[in-house]
């Protein structure tokens, strides 16, 4: 593994128990490599375990099998306390339903990771948080609730969120899914080009081929396996 | 351990933080827990301050009957039962309490029958003769001019301390003070000096003192109808009182000696107010239960809709630890607050000017609020939102997060 090498799946494999006792084997053995800067497209169909393999790439669950590193370092097994730590600090999450936390205004929303921080990023978190609404162009919204924006703002205050702690990884799960195809457009656009400036990964999970075309290197999730869609996928 | 401790700063700021912005979200949520808690609060600490309060009425009702530890003493022939003559008693009983160094100690001596006269009115009093300690032996307030001095024996006209019943039965209310009565009866007849009003509530009979010394000088035939009495420190006041009627006796040798503790905490209990202490400690804690059970509901009913947002938090880092420690502040700062809110309501309601005027007239020494209740006031609602925290907190923490943030 490369020391550009953020994330390191080989044989990843996970497994449910049915209440009737019966396994569900829902990831069998998926390989990725992702490195510093990449954007990674995974698509598949509904139940095909994108959302499983999202949460293990963000250490919200733990494989089954096989073997997950971060940085070189093997975290297959590690505590809930030091995911989360790992979690906090280099990943950022944009979901589907933007999950913008109700009753908080834009600013506060973004500030909210920040408060998992410390030293100097929880002290500033008003400061850095009013900076990255307005790399994504809401300098102008700082106050606003979210119930009063459009899908397209809220969803650039959940990449803000996202990006406010500079992730090395951010996990996109079905980024467009709740916005039309133009704003779905310009918010992938933007989401791609905020994380290529921030230096970070994107693993972009969806099940529209046109978000997924962004992807310098794609995937297709079938079987409990990722197959490459693109030359350099595969290499 | 710096990094430690930086980190354990900025965990518990944030903490703070989070929780204040969760009550200003959920301001309705939070009105209903205040409220609940606020008014318990405030019974707590009133009740706990009433108490106090309470205590002090009846430690200055019981103080008037001797402090503690009191001595009575009485000397009477064994032969007939009858009281000796004050001028054979009282040398001795000066004698004794010299030798114990007794610094309390005054004689007792009562005259009935006694006419007070002035110029518009003429009244039966009660008169008593009294050494100057009597005023510290009975927690006489005297808050209109003095009580009687060492020096009073030398004036001619004897110095007279009454009772605010003596004055209104004279006609003497709003007369300044000193001034002057006429006192006859049992072979007194003398011109005296009022010189102070105490705030002493008699039966309805008008009492005056006067000094032991003048009141043997002025009345004509010895009077007989005397104790004595002393103010001593209460451990092992019974084994004094022994020794003292024992020193008496031998004074005062072939009569009975009869030397007593009588105050109202040789009785029997060690505190009288004892029963009334636990009826207000048992309803401030079935009010503290409902406060508190109401509060535990709120958080309950709050926290399932909230499952999402926690998952949230989790996905940005978020510990079990911290998200357990956040949901418990919330409720804790929210209890605080009401704490505040609810000390500040006993503190009204207790001080209130028409409370002092209505309810505390017959006490002598109002005390301050009792810093003891407002403090027991705060602690309380800090125990109860850490209590009703933890199982909000405990379901919080153990929420799962995939299936949180699908929620």
């Amino acid at each position: 593994m490369s020391s550009e090498e953020l994330l390191s799946l080989t044989g990843v494999a996970r497994t449910v128990e049915l209440p009737d006792g019966e396994d569900l084997h829902i990831l069998t053995g998926v390989d990725l490599q992702v490195r510093r800067g990449d954007h990674v497209g995974i698509v598949g169909r509904s139940g095909t375990g994108k959302s499983t393999l999202l949460n293990l790439l963000g250490l919200l669950d733990r494989p089954t099998g096989g073997t997950l590193e971060w940085a070189g370092r093997n975290v297959t097994a590690i505590s809930n306390r030091q995911a989360a730590r790992i979690r906090g600090r280099d990943v950022g999450f944009v979901f589907q339903q933007f999950n913008l936390l109700p009753g908080r205004t834009a600013l506060e929303n973004v500030m909210a990771p920040l408060l998992y921080a410390s030293g100097r990023e929880f002290w500033q978190r008003r400061k850095r948080a009013a900076e990255m609404l307005d790399q994504v162009g809401l300098g102008d919204r700082l106050d606003a609730m979210p119930q009063f924006l459009s899908g397209g703002e809220q969803q650039r205050i959940a990449i803000a969120r996202a990006l406010v702690r500079t992730p090395s990884v951010v996990l996109a799960d079905e980024p467009t899914g709740a916005l039309d195809v133009e704003t779905g457009a310009m918010v992938m656009k933007l989401l791609d080009q905020a994380t290529y400036d921030s230096g970070a990964a994107l693993i972009t999970i969806t099940h529209d081929q046109n978000v997924a075309a962004l992807a310098r290197r794609r995937f297709r999730l079938a079987g409990g396996r990722l197959h490459p869609l693109t030359e350099e996928a595969a290499a | 351990m710096r990094t430690a401790l930086a980190r354990l700063a900025t965990g518990l700021a944030a903490s703070t933080v989070e929780a204040w912005q969760e009550l200003r979200i959920h301001k309705l949520r939070v009105l209903l827990s205040l409220v609940g808690v606020a008014v318990a609060v405030a019974s707590i600490t009133a009740t706990v301050a009433a108490g106090q309060i309470a205590k002090q009425m009846f430690t200055e009702s019981y103080d008037t009957e001797g402090r503690p530890a009191h001595i009575s003493i009485m000397a009477y022939d064994d032969r007939n039962g009858m009281s000796l003559p004050v001028e054979r008693v009282r040398p001795a009983f000066e004698t004794v309490a010299e030798r114990f160094g007794v610094s309390y100690a005054s004689a007792k001596i009562f005259a009935y029958d006694i006419k007070a006269t002035t110029p518009t009115r003429s009244k039966q009093i009660e008169l008593l003769g009294v050494d100057p300690a009597y005023a510290a032996i009975h927690r006489v307030v005297v808050p209109q001019g003095r009580w009687l001095e060492e020096s009073d024996k030398e004036r001619l006209s004897p110095a007279l301390v009454v009772d605010e019943t003596f004055l209104k039965k004279l006609g003497l209310q709003g007369t300044r003070l000193p001034t002057s009565v006429e006192l006859t009866g049992q072979g007194m007849s003398v011109t005296a000096t009022i010189v102070g009003v105490t705030s002493m509530r008699g039966y309805g009979t008008a009492r005056a003192f006067m000094l032991a010394d003048s009141m043997t000088h002025w009345q004509t035939g010895a009077p007989t109808d005397a104790s004595y009495e002393m103010w001593v420190p209460v451990e092992g006041a019974d084994q004094l009182a022994n020794e003292i009627g024992m020193a008496m006796r031998a004074e005062l040798p072939g009569l009975q000696v009869d030397a007593h503790r009588d105050d109202y905490m040789a009785w029997g209990g060690e505190d009288p107010i004892g029963p009334i202490k636990w009826v207000i400690i048992g309803i401030a804690g079935i009010i503290l239960l409902l406060g508190a059970l109401s509060l535990l509901n709120i958080a309950l009913v709050t926290i399932q809709q909230r499952i999402r947002e926690i998952g949230i938090r989790r996905s940005f880092g978020a510990t079990t630890g911290r998200v357990f420690f956040s949901v418990m502040m919330e409720s804790v700062v929210a209890t605080v607050v009401a704490g505040l809110i609810g000390v500040l309501l006993a503190v009204a309601v207790v001080k209130n000017p028409l409370v002092e005027k209505y309810v505390l007239q017959g006490i002598d020494d109002v005390p301050p609020f009792p810093l003891s209740a407002a403090f027991l006031g705060l602690v309380v609602a800090l125990a109860v939102g850490a209590l009703a925290g933890i199982l909000p907190a405990m379901i919080a923490a153990r929420v799962k997060i995939i299936d949180a943030i699908r929620f």
